[in-house]
Protein backbone atom coordinates (compact mmCIF):
# COMPACT_ATOMS: atom_id res chain seq x y z
CA UNK A 1 0.00 0.00 0.00
CA UNK A 2 2.47 2.28 0.53
CA UNK A 3 3.58 2.34 -3.18
CA UNK A 4 -0.17 3.19 -3.92
CA UNK A 5 0.28 6.09 -1.49
CA UNK A 6 3.59 7.16 -2.93
CA UNK A 7 1.51 7.47 -6.15
CA UNK A 8 -0.68 9.69 -4.31
CA UNK A 9 2.11 11.71 -2.97
CA UNK A 10 1.32 10.73 0.31
CA UNK A 11 2.86 9.07 2.19
CA UNK A 12 2.55 8.58 6.52
CA UNK A 13 5.49 10.44 6.70
CA UNK A 14 4.26 13.58 4.75
CA UNK A 15 1.56 13.37 7.49
CA UNK A 16 3.65 13.01 10.65
CA UNK A 17 5.89 15.81 8.93
CA UNK A 18 2.87 18.02 8.58
CA UNK A 19 1.31 17.20 12.24
CA UNK A 20 4.32 17.90 13.38
CA UNK A 21 4.92 21.32 11.89
CA UNK A 22 1.17 22.25 12.84
CA UNK A 23 2.03 21.77 16.56
CA UNK A 24 5.05 24.52 16.32
CA UNK A 25 3.06 26.60 13.86
CA UNK A 26 -0.52 26.26 16.68
CA UNK A 27 -0.05 29.32 18.60
CA UNK A 28 0.59 31.56 15.84
CA UNK A 29 -2.07 30.56 13.69
CA UNK A 30 -4.20 30.96 16.46
CA UNK A 31 -2.91 34.55 16.18
CA UNK A 32 -3.65 34.99 12.98
CA UNK A 33 -7.06 33.87 12.58
CA UNK A 34 -8.08 35.82 15.90
CA UNK A 35 -7.20 38.99 13.69
CA UNK A 36 -9.67 37.81 10.89
CA UNK A 37 -12.39 36.59 12.71
CA UNK A 38 -11.89 39.44 15.59
CA UNK A 39 -12.08 36.55 18.23
CA UNK A 40 -9.43 34.26 19.70
CA UNK A 41 -12.09 31.75 21.14
CA UNK A 42 -13.28 31.54 17.51
CA UNK A 43 -9.68 31.09 16.31
CA UNK A 44 -8.84 28.45 19.00
CA UNK A 45 -11.93 26.64 17.57
CA UNK A 46 -11.06 26.70 14.15
CA UNK A 47 -7.67 25.40 14.42
CA UNK A 48 -8.78 22.27 16.43
CA UNK A 49 -10.78 21.51 12.76
CA UNK A 50 -7.69 22.49 10.53
CA UNK A 51 -6.09 19.51 13.03
CA UNK A 52 -9.26 17.14 12.63
CA UNK A 53 -9.33 18.20 8.99
CA UNK A 54 -5.34 17.30 8.58
CA UNK A 55 -5.70 14.29 10.50
CA UNK A 56 -8.10 12.67 8.34
CA UNK A 57 -6.65 13.48 4.99
CA UNK A 58 -6.12 11.02 2.57
CA UNK A 59 -4.28 12.90 0.34
CA UNK A 60 -1.63 15.67 0.70
CA UNK A 61 -0.69 15.85 -3.12
CA UNK A 62 2.85 17.21 -3.75
CA UNK A 63 3.34 19.99 -0.48
CA UNK A 64 6.73 22.14 -1.72
CA UNK A 65 5.35 24.58 1.19
CA UNK A 66 3.98 22.83 4.13
CA UNK A 67 3.61 25.85 6.24
CA UNK A 68 1.69 27.38 3.30
CA UNK A 69 -0.13 24.39 2.72
CA UNK A 70 -1.53 24.92 6.78
CA UNK A 71 -2.46 28.46 5.73
CA UNK A 72 -4.68 27.16 2.86
CA UNK A 73 -6.49 24.83 4.50
CA UNK A 74 -7.29 26.86 7.34
CA UNK A 75 -8.52 29.69 4.72
CA UNK A 76 -10.81 27.56 3.57
CA UNK A 77 -12.37 26.35 6.68
CA UNK A 78 -12.70 29.88 7.97
CA UNK A 79 -14.43 30.56 4.40
CA UNK A 80 -17.15 28.07 5.49
CA UNK A 81 -17.50 28.93 8.51
CA UNK A 82 -18.22 32.63 7.47
CA UNK A 83 -20.49 31.38 5.31
CA UNK A 84 -22.58 29.09 7.31
CA UNK A 85 -22.40 31.42 10.49
CA UNK A 86 -23.93 35.10 10.35
CA UNK A 87 -22.56 38.14 11.94
CA UNK A 88 -24.08 37.91 14.80
CA UNK A 89 -23.65 33.92 15.58
CA UNK A 90 -19.45 34.68 15.69
CA UNK A 91 -19.59 37.62 17.43
CA UNK A 92 -21.35 36.10 20.36
CA UNK A 93 -20.44 32.54 20.44
CA UNK A 94 -18.30 33.51 23.37
CA UNK A 95 -21.29 34.60 25.06
CA UNK A 96 -23.53 31.62 23.95
CA UNK A 97 -21.03 28.82 25.04
CA UNK A 98 -20.70 30.74 28.73
CA UNK A 99 -24.33 31.56 29.19
CA UNK A 100 -26.09 28.51 28.10
CA UNK A 101 -26.82 27.40 30.93
CA UNK A 102 -28.70 30.56 31.65
CA UNK A 103 -31.50 28.45 29.68
CA UNK A 104 -31.64 25.35 31.92
CA UNK A 105 -33.43 27.80 34.50
CA UNK A 106 -37.00 28.57 33.75
CA UNK A 107 -36.38 32.78 35.37
CA UNK A 108 -34.45 35.16 33.30
CA UNK A 109 -31.20 34.31 35.53
CA UNK A 110 -28.23 35.91 33.69
CA UNK A 111 -27.43 38.86 35.62
CA UNK A 112 -23.99 38.91 36.58
CA UNK A 113 -22.78 40.06 39.77
CA UNK A 114 -22.94 43.73 41.00
CA UNK A 115 -19.41 44.05 40.91
CA UNK A 116 -18.83 42.65 37.84
CA UNK A 117 -21.26 45.05 36.22
CA UNK A 118 -19.69 47.88 37.83
CA UNK A 119 -15.85 46.65 36.47
CA UNK A 120 -17.80 46.03 33.21
CA UNK A 121 -18.79 49.75 33.15
CA UNK A 122 -15.40 51.43 34.08
CA UNK A 123 -13.59 49.15 31.73
CA UNK A 124 -16.27 50.80 29.03
CA UNK A 125 -15.59 54.49 29.98
CA UNK A 126 -11.57 53.64 29.93
CA UNK A 127 -12.07 52.45 26.44
CA UNK A 128 -14.98 55.10 25.29
CA UNK A 129 -12.48 58.04 26.96
CA UNK A 130 -9.22 56.62 25.60
CA UNK A 131 -11.77 56.69 22.05
CA UNK A 132 -12.49 60.32 22.40
CA UNK A 133 -8.82 61.16 23.10
CA UNK A 134 -7.41 60.44 19.85
CA UNK A 135 -6.52 62.60 17.74
CA UNK A 136 -9.84 63.94 15.35
CA UNK A 137 -8.55 62.16 11.77
CA UNK A 138 -7.33 58.86 13.94
CA UNK A 139 -10.43 58.89 15.98
CA UNK A 140 -12.79 59.35 12.90
CA UNK A 141 -10.87 56.59 11.18
CA UNK A 142 -11.17 53.90 14.20
CA UNK A 143 -14.97 54.74 14.28
CA UNK A 144 -15.75 54.10 10.79
CA UNK A 145 -13.84 51.05 10.43
CA UNK A 146 -14.14 49.85 13.85
CA UNK A 147 -17.23 50.71 15.25
CA UNK A 148 -19.36 51.02 12.57
CA UNK A 149 -17.75 48.63 10.80
CA UNK A 150 -17.07 49.99 7.30
CA UNK A 151 -13.99 48.60 5.12
CA UNK A 152 -10.71 50.17 4.64
CA UNK A 153 -11.16 51.32 1.39
CA UNK A 154 -15.11 52.46 2.67
CA UNK A 155 -13.56 54.31 5.17
CA UNK A 156 -10.31 55.77 2.97
CA UNK A 157 -13.57 57.43 0.48
CA UNK A 158 -15.56 59.21 3.35
CA UNK A 159 -12.52 61.03 5.00
CA UNK A 160 -11.29 61.51 1.55
CA UNK A 161 -7.79 59.91 2.07
CA UNK A 162 -5.92 56.79 1.04
CA UNK A 163 -6.64 53.34 1.85
CA UNK A 164 -2.82 53.22 3.56
CA UNK A 165 -3.72 56.24 5.41
CA UNK A 166 -7.03 54.92 6.68
CA UNK A 167 -4.79 51.85 7.54
CA UNK A 168 -1.90 54.10 9.59
CA UNK A 169 -4.50 55.62 11.39
CA UNK A 170 -6.37 52.45 12.77
CA UNK A 171 -3.04 50.96 13.50
CA UNK A 172 -2.01 53.94 15.88
CA UNK A 173 -5.47 54.37 17.51
CA UNK A 174 -4.71 50.54 18.12
CA UNK A 175 -1.22 51.34 19.85
CA UNK A 176 -2.39 53.99 21.67
CA UNK A 177 -5.89 52.33 23.49
CA UNK A 178 -3.55 49.32 23.71
CA UNK A 179 -0.70 51.24 25.86
CA UNK A 180 -3.58 52.80 27.85
CA UNK A 181 -5.85 50.05 29.03
CA UNK A 182 -3.80 47.11 29.26
CA UNK B 1 10.30 55.42 20.10
CA UNK B 2 10.99 52.46 23.35
CA UNK B 3 11.52 49.45 22.28
CA UNK B 4 8.24 48.33 23.53
CA UNK B 5 6.06 50.58 21.81
CA UNK B 6 8.02 50.02 18.47
CA UNK B 7 6.54 46.19 19.31
CA UNK B 8 3.37 47.56 19.77
CA UNK B 9 3.23 49.30 16.80
CA UNK B 10 4.55 47.09 14.41
CA UNK B 11 1.94 44.55 16.18
CA UNK B 12 -0.95 47.04 15.29
CA UNK B 13 0.60 47.21 11.83
CA UNK B 14 0.30 43.51 11.37
CA UNK B 15 -3.14 43.15 13.17
CA UNK B 16 -4.34 45.39 10.73
CA UNK B 17 -2.78 44.04 7.79
CA UNK B 18 -3.94 41.00 8.71
CA UNK B 19 -7.87 42.31 8.54
CA UNK B 20 -7.43 43.42 4.83
CA UNK B 21 -10.54 41.83 2.96
CA UNK B 22 -7.76 40.05 1.30
CA UNK B 23 -4.63 38.49 2.62
CA UNK B 24 -2.16 36.12 1.17
CA UNK B 25 -0.27 32.75 1.94
CA UNK B 26 2.47 35.48 1.77
CA UNK B 27 1.08 37.33 4.71
CA UNK B 28 0.93 34.70 6.86
CA UNK B 29 4.24 33.70 6.09
CA UNK B 30 5.59 36.93 6.93
CA UNK B 31 3.71 37.08 9.62
CA UNK B 32 4.70 33.68 11.40
CA UNK B 33 8.45 34.63 11.26
CA UNK B 34 7.93 38.55 12.55
CA UNK B 35 6.25 36.29 15.60
CA UNK B 36 9.68 34.98 16.15
CA UNK B 37 11.12 38.42 16.95
CA UNK B 38 11.88 38.50 21.11
CA UNK B 39 8.82 40.61 22.39
CA UNK B 40 6.55 40.01 19.38
CA UNK B 41 4.27 37.30 20.82
CA UNK B 42 3.47 39.38 23.49
CA UNK B 43 2.96 42.42 21.96
CA UNK B 44 0.41 41.27 19.15
CA UNK B 45 -1.35 39.36 21.72
CA UNK B 46 -2.14 42.73 23.49
CA UNK B 47 -2.89 44.58 20.32
CA UNK B 48 -5.45 41.52 19.35
CA UNK B 49 -7.00 41.46 22.88
CA UNK B 50 -7.60 45.12 22.79
CA UNK B 51 -9.20 45.00 19.04
CA UNK B 52 -11.31 41.63 20.14
CA UNK B 53 -12.80 44.19 23.37
CA UNK B 54 -13.32 46.71 20.85
CA UNK B 55 -15.33 44.53 17.98
CA UNK B 56 -17.40 42.82 21.39
CA UNK B 57 -18.44 46.25 22.54
CA UNK B 58 -18.36 48.53 19.64
CA UNK B 59 -21.92 49.05 19.68
CA UNK B 60 -21.87 50.30 23.28
CA UNK B 61 -18.89 52.23 22.85
CA UNK B 62 -20.64 53.75 19.79
CA UNK B 63 -23.88 54.72 22.46
CA UNK B 64 -21.32 56.44 24.40
CA UNK B 65 -19.80 58.18 22.08
CA UNK B 66 -23.08 59.73 21.19
CA UNK B 67 -23.38 60.80 24.55
CA UNK B 68 -23.21 65.08 23.89
CA UNK B 69 -26.22 64.31 20.75
CA UNK B 70 -28.21 62.84 23.43
CA UNK B 71 -27.86 65.46 26.26
CA UNK B 72 -28.88 68.12 23.18
CA UNK B 73 -31.70 65.86 22.64
CA UNK B 74 -32.53 66.10 26.32
CA UNK B 75 -32.47 69.74 27.01
CA UNK B 76 -34.76 70.45 23.98
CA UNK B 77 -37.48 68.40 25.66
CA UNK B 78 -39.65 71.70 26.52
CA UNK B 79 -42.31 70.52 24.46
CA UNK B 80 -45.53 72.08 23.00
CA UNK B 81 -47.70 70.48 20.32
CA UNK B 82 -46.84 72.45 17.65
CA UNK B 83 -45.94 69.65 15.54
CA UNK B 84 -48.97 68.09 15.52
CA UNK B 85 -50.51 70.97 13.33
CA UNK B 86 -47.55 69.76 10.93
CA UNK B 87 -44.21 69.40 9.88
CA UNK B 88 -43.07 72.53 10.12
CA UNK B 89 -42.46 72.45 14.08
CA UNK B 90 -39.61 70.57 13.78
CA UNK B 91 -37.52 72.57 16.39
CA UNK B 92 -40.78 72.70 19.02
CA UNK B 93 -41.19 68.42 19.07
CA UNK B 94 -38.16 66.86 21.32
CA UNK B 95 -37.89 62.89 21.59
CA UNK B 96 -40.61 60.80 19.21
CA UNK B 97 -44.15 61.84 18.47
CA UNK B 98 -46.08 58.92 16.73
CA UNK B 99 -49.59 59.57 14.79
CA UNK B 100 -51.19 57.71 12.95
CA UNK B 101 -51.05 59.10 9.52
CA UNK B 102 -49.90 57.19 5.67
CA UNK B 103 -47.01 58.97 5.31
CA UNK B 104 -45.08 56.06 4.16
CA UNK B 105 -47.57 55.44 1.54
CA UNK B 106 -46.90 58.71 0.19
CA UNK B 107 -42.55 57.98 -0.15
CA UNK B 108 -41.07 57.65 -3.67
CA UNK B 109 -40.03 54.45 -4.77
CA UNK B 110 -36.01 55.60 -4.94
CA UNK B 111 -35.42 54.77 -0.84
CA UNK B 112 -32.44 52.66 0.04
CA UNK B 113 -34.00 49.26 0.65
CA UNK B 114 -31.98 47.50 3.55
CA UNK B 115 -32.92 43.79 3.86
CA UNK B 116 -31.77 41.19 6.28
CA UNK B 117 -31.88 37.60 5.49
CA UNK B 118 -33.22 34.88 8.01
CA UNK B 119 -30.87 34.50 10.62
CA UNK B 120 -28.92 37.58 9.49
CA UNK B 121 -28.33 41.24 11.02
CA UNK B 122 -26.99 43.58 9.85
CA UNK B 123 -25.79 47.13 11.49
CA UNK B 124 -26.66 50.40 9.51
CA UNK B 125 -24.73 53.75 9.74
CA UNK B 126 -27.02 56.52 8.32
CA UNK B 127 -24.87 59.73 6.71
CA UNK B 128 -26.24 62.00 8.99
CA UNK B 129 -24.77 60.16 12.58
CA UNK B 130 -28.39 57.66 13.05
CA UNK B 131 -27.33 54.11 13.63
CA UNK B 132 -30.37 51.44 12.42
CA UNK B 133 -29.99 48.02 13.83
CA UNK B 134 -32.10 45.53 11.81
CA UNK B 135 -32.89 42.19 13.31
CA UNK B 136 -33.40 39.18 11.20
CA UNK B 137 -35.84 38.80 8.22
CA UNK B 138 -36.58 42.71 8.32
CA UNK B 139 -36.89 44.85 5.31
CA UNK B 140 -36.63 48.38 5.89
CA UNK B 141 -36.22 51.67 3.62
CA UNK B 142 -34.28 54.81 4.20
CA UNK B 143 -34.89 58.35 2.09
CA UNK B 144 -32.10 60.98 4.01
CA UNK B 145 -33.88 64.55 2.07
CA UNK B 146 -32.65 67.88 2.84
CA UNK B 147 -36.17 68.55 5.04
CA UNK B 148 -36.30 64.78 6.41
CA UNK B 149 -34.70 62.04 7.29
CA UNK B 150 -37.69 58.91 6.93
CA UNK B 151 -37.76 55.50 7.45
CA UNK B 152 -40.30 53.03 6.39
CA UNK B 153 -40.23 49.42 8.51
CA UNK B 154 -41.87 47.30 5.80
CA UNK B 155 -41.89 44.15 8.07
CA UNK B 156 -39.44 43.42 10.98
CA UNK B 157 -37.82 44.57 14.23
CA UNK B 158 -35.23 47.27 14.26
CA UNK B 159 -33.58 49.73 17.21
CA UNK B 160 -32.95 53.26 16.32
CA UNK B 161 -30.11 55.48 17.54
CA UNK B 162 -30.81 58.97 16.14
CA UNK B 163 -28.53 61.25 16.15
CA UNK B 164 -29.96 65.33 17.00
CA UNK B 165 -30.88 66.96 13.48
CA UNK B 166 -33.26 69.85 14.37
CA UNK B 167 -33.85 71.30 11.04
CA UNK B 168 -34.17 67.12 9.60
CA UNK B 169 -37.26 65.40 11.66
CA UNK B 170 -36.20 61.57 11.93
CA UNK B 171 -39.59 60.27 10.68
CA UNK B 172 -40.33 56.49 10.99
CA UNK B 173 -43.57 54.95 8.87
CA UNK B 174 -44.33 51.44 10.15
CA UNK B 175 -47.57 50.51 8.69
CA UNK B 176 -50.63 52.81 9.78
CA UNK B 177 -48.36 54.59 12.64
CA UNK B 178 -45.45 57.22 12.39
CA UNK B 179 -42.94 57.84 14.73
CA UNK B 180 -41.29 61.12 14.93
CA UNK B 181 -37.93 61.58 16.88
CA UNK B 182 -35.66 64.14 17.65
CA UNK B 183 -32.60 61.78 18.92
CA UNK B 184 -33.32 59.07 20.89
CA UNK B 185 -32.97 55.70 21.47
CA UNK B 186 -35.35 53.42 20.45
CA UNK B 187 -36.66 49.59 19.16
CA UNK B 188 -39.23 49.34 16.86
CA UNK B 189 -41.12 46.14 15.68
CA UNK B 190 -43.82 45.39 13.33
CA UNK B 191 -44.62 41.91 12.71
CA UNK B 192 -48.18 40.02 11.60
CA UNK B 193 -50.03 43.03 12.09
CA UNK B 194 -48.82 44.11 15.76
CA UNK B 195 -46.89 47.37 16.37
CA UNK B 196 -44.43 47.67 19.21
CA UNK B 197 -42.44 50.89 19.91
CA UNK B 198 -40.25 50.66 23.20
CA UNK B 199 -38.00 53.21 24.61
CA UNK B 200 -34.54 52.91 25.95
CA UNK B 201 -32.96 56.25 25.84
CA UNK B 202 -35.23 59.65 25.57
CA UNK B 203 -38.40 60.45 26.20
CA UNK B 204 -41.51 59.64 23.35
CA UNK B 205 -44.28 61.41 23.08
CA UNK B 206 -47.69 58.98 21.56
CA UNK B 207 -50.27 60.81 19.56
CA UNK B 208 -52.76 58.52 17.90
CA UNK B 209 -55.13 60.27 15.56
CA UNK B 210 -58.96 61.09 16.70
CA UNK B 211 -57.28 61.07 20.24
CA UNK B 212 -56.10 64.46 21.41
CA UNK B 213 -54.76 63.21 24.53
CA UNK B 214 -51.21 62.19 23.95
CA UNK B 215 -49.80 59.66 25.82
CA UNK B 216 -45.63 59.82 27.24
CA UNK B 217 -43.50 57.27 26.98
CA UNK B 218 -40.29 56.91 28.93
CA UNK B 219 -37.42 54.61 29.08
CA UNK B 220 -38.88 51.40 29.98
CA UNK B 221 -41.94 51.69 28.80
CA UNK B 222 -43.71 49.58 25.66
CA UNK B 223 -46.36 50.77 23.34
CA UNK B 224 -48.47 48.65 21.77
CA UNK B 225 -50.80 48.73 18.88
CA UNK B 226 -52.79 46.58 16.54
CA UNK B 227 -52.38 47.74 13.08
CA UNK B 228 -56.11 48.94 11.60
CA UNK B 229 -57.24 49.44 15.01
CA UNK B 230 -57.72 52.57 17.13
CA UNK B 231 -55.74 53.32 20.08
CA UNK B 232 -52.59 52.18 21.96
CA UNK B 233 -52.06 50.19 25.34
CA UNK B 234 -48.82 51.12 27.07
CA UNK B 235 -47.06 49.24 29.72
CA UNK B 236 -44.08 48.40 31.43
CA UNK B 237 -41.39 46.30 30.47
CA UNK B 238 -37.44 45.24 30.74
CA UNK B 239 -36.24 47.32 28.12
CA UNK B 240 -33.33 45.41 27.48
CA UNK B 241 -35.04 42.45 27.15
CA UNK B 242 -36.56 43.71 23.86
CA UNK B 243 -33.35 44.50 22.49
CA UNK B 244 -31.69 40.92 23.14
CA UNK B 245 -31.77 39.95 19.67
CA UNK B 246 -28.85 42.24 18.99
CA UNK B 247 -26.70 39.86 20.78
CA UNK B 248 -28.78 36.69 19.67
CA UNK B 249 -30.97 36.25 22.46
CA UNK B 250 -34.25 36.07 22.87
CA UNK B 251 -36.10 37.09 25.97
CA UNK B 252 -38.81 36.01 27.47
CA UNK B 253 -41.04 36.98 30.72
CA UNK B 254 -44.47 35.05 30.67
CA UNK B 255 -44.96 34.87 27.02
CA UNK B 256 -47.10 32.70 24.60
CA UNK B 257 -45.00 29.70 23.28
CA UNK B 258 -47.15 30.83 20.07
CA UNK B 259 -45.57 34.52 19.99
CA UNK B 260 -41.98 32.40 20.47
CA UNK B 261 -42.63 30.21 17.83
CA UNK B 262 -43.85 33.22 15.47
CA UNK B 263 -40.26 34.79 16.62
CA UNK B 264 -38.45 31.81 16.18
CA UNK B 265 -40.02 31.86 12.80
CA UNK B 266 -38.28 34.67 11.49
CA UNK B 267 -34.53 32.97 11.90
CA UNK B 268 -35.04 29.42 10.19
CA UNK B 269 -36.63 28.29 6.70
CA UNK B 270 -38.39 25.18 7.95
CA UNK B 271 -41.47 26.57 9.98
CA UNK B 272 -42.42 25.37 13.87
CA UNK B 273 -45.82 24.58 13.87
CA UNK B 274 -48.31 24.33 16.96
CA UNK B 275 -50.96 21.71 17.31
CA UNK B 276 -53.01 20.90 19.90
CA UNK B 277 -55.89 23.03 21.56
CA UNK B 278 -53.92 25.03 24.15
CA UNK B 279 -50.54 24.54 22.82
CA UNK B 280 -49.99 28.31 21.64
CA UNK B 281 -51.09 29.14 25.10
CA UNK B 282 -48.29 27.61 27.53
CA UNK B 283 -46.58 30.37 28.66
CA UNK B 284 -42.70 30.72 29.00
CA UNK B 285 -40.35 32.73 30.89
CA UNK B 286 -36.57 32.46 30.35
CA UNK B 287 -33.40 33.22 27.65
CA UNK B 288 -33.61 31.74 24.40
CA UNK B 289 -29.86 31.90 22.72
CA UNK B 290 -30.27 32.13 18.73
CA UNK B 291 -28.11 29.38 17.51
CA UNK B 292 -29.25 26.06 15.46
CA UNK B 293 -33.15 25.56 15.08
CA UNK B 294 -32.81 22.23 16.37
CA UNK B 295 -30.66 23.22 19.36
CA UNK B 296 -33.42 25.71 19.96
CA UNK B 297 -36.50 22.78 20.02
CA UNK B 298 -34.69 20.45 22.26
CA UNK B 299 -34.14 23.57 24.56
CA UNK B 300 -37.59 24.64 24.31
CA UNK B 301 -39.52 20.42 24.72
CA UNK B 302 -36.55 20.28 27.98
CA UNK B 303 -38.10 23.41 29.66
CA UNK B 304 -42.08 23.16 28.46
CA UNK B 305 -44.55 20.51 28.58
CA UNK B 306 -44.30 19.98 24.75
CA UNK B 307 -42.96 17.56 22.42
CA UNK B 308 -41.45 18.06 18.95
CA UNK B 309 -41.82 15.50 15.81
CA UNK B 310 -39.99 16.85 12.86
CA UNK B 311 -40.76 16.41 9.68
CA UNK B 312 -39.32 17.16 6.05
CA UNK B 313 -41.06 20.60 5.77
CA UNK B 314 -41.42 21.46 9.69
CA UNK B 315 -41.45 21.06 13.06
CA UNK B 316 -44.31 20.24 14.72
CA UNK B 317 -44.93 21.17 18.58
CA UNK B 318 -47.39 20.23 20.63
CA UNK B 319 -48.36 20.00 24.45
CA UNK B 320 -47.77 16.94 26.47
CA UNK B 321 -51.23 15.83 27.16
CA UNK B 322 -50.41 14.41 30.57
CA UNK B 323 -48.44 18.01 31.74
CA UNK B 324 -49.72 20.07 33.93
CA UNK B 325 -50.33 23.28 32.22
Amino acid sequence: MADVGDLLGVTDSDKAALLGLYEEKRANLVRFFAARLGSRAEAEDLVQDLYIRISGMDSLGPVDNPSALLHRIGSNLMLDRLRSQKRSGTRDSDWRSVNTTVVAGHEVADEPAADEVVASRQRLKALVEAVEDLPEKTRQAFQLHKLEGHSHMETARRMGISVSTVEKHISSALKTLTRRLR
Amino acid sequence: MSRSAQHLQEAADWLTRLQRPEVEETDWLAFDAWLNEPGAQEAYDAIQAVDEEIFQRGAAVRGELAEPKRAAAKRAFQIDWRWLGGLGAAGAAAAVALVVAPWGELLPASDTLYTTAKGENRAIALADGSHIDLNTDSHLSVRLEKDARRVTVHDGQALFDVAHDQARPFLITAGDETVRVVGTKFDVRRRDGQLTVTVLRGLVEVSTDGDDTPVRLRPGQMLEHVEGASGVTVRKVAAEDQVGWRSGRLIYRDEPLGRIVGDMNHYFDRPLRLEGENTANLRFSGVLIVDGQDAMVRRLTSLMPISATPSDDSIVLRGRPSAPN
